[in-house]
């Protein structure tokens, strides 16, 4: 059963996209058939990598960063033993009951030429109002800010599941043996919640990569990502879907291998662990 | 082909027709001239069933639209219009190719050559639209190919520079604004291939919409280069008015409605019209290819078309409109668009957007802009 759900929802539409990617399906009538042209013309381009590579790096950067900062969240959640700590865990999920739409707009008049940072800074005098920070808006500052922000309870969770499910008795133990604070996170706690770290910095970098959405609305010219040239290339201008689908393969591809090397990574830890 | 389904259309109005004119004639006595005829329409048109299936751009369907087919609604309650929406003629091409069945939709007039080529679409029986005759000759020309009406123009406007007086001085009144390195992180394009042919405009090539490979590579180069200048590539109208309303930018490749919104904003602004020409594009109405309610679809355009949904259009949104009866209340704006002057839109005084023989290939072009 699960397997049917796979090959019918998963496996299928992609073998689709391959066959638009190969001419084998067109969206327009007509001769057409089985040809590389469409794949051959994106691997001799270097416009698209470098956008793609454009994108990774922006990826890697949100992941880490919110990685770095959910870390402490999730361990005072866990570990703090307050016992308010679902309701603060509620909190922190809260804003996802508002829409996604809404809350990255809400980012455009905090970050704008006269938004609420910029009119803050005119008003402490650090910059006069004719040369606000305009890297604020539409940049890619911007869209790694709202991913930052639109995933950090996505990091926070599962970092905060691997830090609640940690056998306090080592911790006992190693305070028993006269260990530091400080030496039983480096030897006990943080080793243990690396799966959580890694599986949360994994969580945020796949849906990333592809995001066109948030650098639609706040990346203006310099913020924009591979995944928009997707969008694009499906649907403005002229319908060219066999290079958009070379380009979403191509990420589907990556992320695959990405998913297959770090469950690796992870397996061994878990072993450890156990 | 394209003749044998308008034989076909007319077929199905002959068989349809006959029965219902008859009828028509025997209940209200003997009428004559126009009302008569138009009795007859309606009475044909609701021997279609269905909802009118309308492809159409956000804002004129019935999210704001309402008063430019209100006429419609009140004859045809039964077959009330039905929206999908387009953010563009490319965007319909996909949806149409992918299954979607409407029986009209409006791309702009550049595109006029190409629906009509492709089988897609059905010439117009401009006799059953009664508001015809006021349309604007030049834009009635535009819609036609190969000596049929394929398009029934309605809405139309510029392509030209939006800027504010009180942070911008252009070196001249051209293109060139929307390059200028002055202006750095306060510019705004739009994101079509269009632009492309602007830049063709600006380096003065012969013909911006038909570009040799050399002349677009260079086209390409300039927005390549000229790209950093540039914060904002709007794709839709709201887009940028959010971002020229709060000052983020200064300068847009805009259209005569976002001059208009600007302007109620309470900001200085100019709609420039460069040496070069602004480019002019007219929406036309087309008819696929075997709809099933071509006669609701007529009645459709006609309510459009009528100076009341014209002059409601000029009011609200800005836009010319292609029946040449209608005035707008605003002068601004009857100045700006040059209302009164119906070679408007072509030259001497813009170029009429037409269109391009190699729009993959553009595409292709435009797209590695935004990539690169």
């Amino acid at each position: 059963m699960p397997l049917a759900w796979l090959a019918v929802f998963f496996v299928l539409p992609i073998a689709i996209v391959a066959g638009y990617s190969f001419d084998v399906y067109s969206l327009f009538p007509g001769p057409h058939g089985f040809t590389l042209s469409a794949w051959r013309a994106v691997a001799g381009d270097h416009v698209y990598l470098r956008l793609f590579w454009k994108s990774v790096k922006m990826s890697v950067i949100v992941s880490a960063v919110i990685v770095v900062l959910a870390y402490p969240l999730a361990y005072y959640l866990a570990l703090s033993g307050t016992k308010r700590k679902y309701i603060l865990l509620l909190l922190l999920i809260a804003p996802f009951l508002t829409s996604y739409l809404l809350r990255v707009l809400a980012w455009k008049v905090i970050l704008g030429d006269q938004g609420v940072v910029n009119t803050f800074l005119f008003w402490t005098g650090l910059r006069s109002p004719d040369h606000p920070l305009s890297q604020l808006l539409y940049s890619k500052f911007a869209v790694m800010l709202v991913l930052g922000y639109i995933w950090l309870p996505f990091v926070a969770l599962p970092i905060f599941v691997s830090l609640e499910s940690l056998d306090r008795r080592l911790l006992e133990a190693a305070s028993d043996l006269g260990a530091s604070r400080l030496r039983s996170f480096w030897s006990i706690t943080l080793p243990l919640s690396l799966p959580g770290v890694l599986a949360a910095f994994f969580f945020v970098f796949v849906p990333t990569l592809g995001e066109f959405v948030t650098p639609s609305l706040v990346g203006g010219a310099t913020g924009y990502m591979y995944g928009n040239q997707i969008v694009d290339l499906f649907g403005t201008g002229f319908p060219d879907w066999e290079t958009g689908s070379v380009l979403a393969l191509f990420l589907i591809a990556v992320v695959a291998v990405l998913t297959v090397v770090f469950s690796r990574f992870l397996q061994p830890q878990q072993i450890a662990a156990d | 082909m394209i003749e044998g389904e308008e034989q076909g259309f007319e077929r199905r109005l002959d068989r349809q027709s006959l029965l219902k004119l008859a009828a028509v004639a025997g209940s209200a006595g003997v009428v004559g001239g126009r009302t008569g005829i138009a009795n007859a329409m309606r009475a044909i048109s609701s021997a279609e069933t269905g909802r009118l299936q309308v492809l159409d751009w956000a804002g004129y369907g019935n999210d704001g639209g309402q008063a430019m087919f209100a006429q419609y609604v009140k004859q045809h309650a039964a077959n009330k219009p039905q929206f999908t929406y387009m953010t563009n003629e490319s965007d319909a091409l996909a949806k149409i190719h992918a299954g979607l069945k409407p029986d009209l939709f409006r791309p702009y007039v550049g595109w006029v050559k190409y629906f009509a080529t492709s089988g897609l679409v059905q010439p117009w029986d401009t006799s059953l639209i009664a508001n015809f005759t006021h349309l604007n000759p030049f834009m009635v020309k535009a819609g036609q190919y190969d000596g049929q009406q394929y398009g029934i123009p309605d809405d139309w406007g510029f392509d030209a520079i939006l800027y504010r007086t009180d942070k911008v001085t252009p070196k001249a009144k051209s293109w060139d604004l929307l390059f200028d390195d002055r202006y750095k992180g306060k510019i705004a394009w739009f994101d079509d291939l269009n632009m492309l042919t602007v830049a063709g405009l600006y380096l003065g090539f012969k013909d911006p919409w038909n570009q040799s490979d050399a002349e677009l590579q260079k086209s390409q180069q300039l927005l390549m280069a000229k790209k950093k200048n540039v914060r904002l590539i709007w794709s839709s109208e709201t887009n940028l008015w959010e971002a020229f309303g709060s000052g983020d930018v200064w300068i847009a490749y805009a259209w005569p409605n976002d001059w208009v919104q600007m302007k109620k904003k309470g900001l200085k602004v100019v709609y420039m019209r460069p040496k070069e020409k602004p480019v002019a594009w007219v929406g036309m109405f087309m008819l696929l290819r075997g709809t099933p309610r071509p006669h609701l679809a007529h009645n459709y355009v006609n309510a459009w078309s009528s100076t009341k949904s014209a002059k409601w259009l000029e009011d609200n949104y800005g836009y010319g409109h292609a029946n040449t009866v209608a005035r707008p209340a605003s002068s601004d704006l009857l100045h700006a668009l040059q209302l009164t002057n119906p070679k408007a839109v072509t030259e001497p005084s813009a170029h009429l957007d037409r269109d391009i023989p190699r729009r993959a290939l553009y595409a292709r072009y435009w797209e590695k802009v935004k990539a690169s």
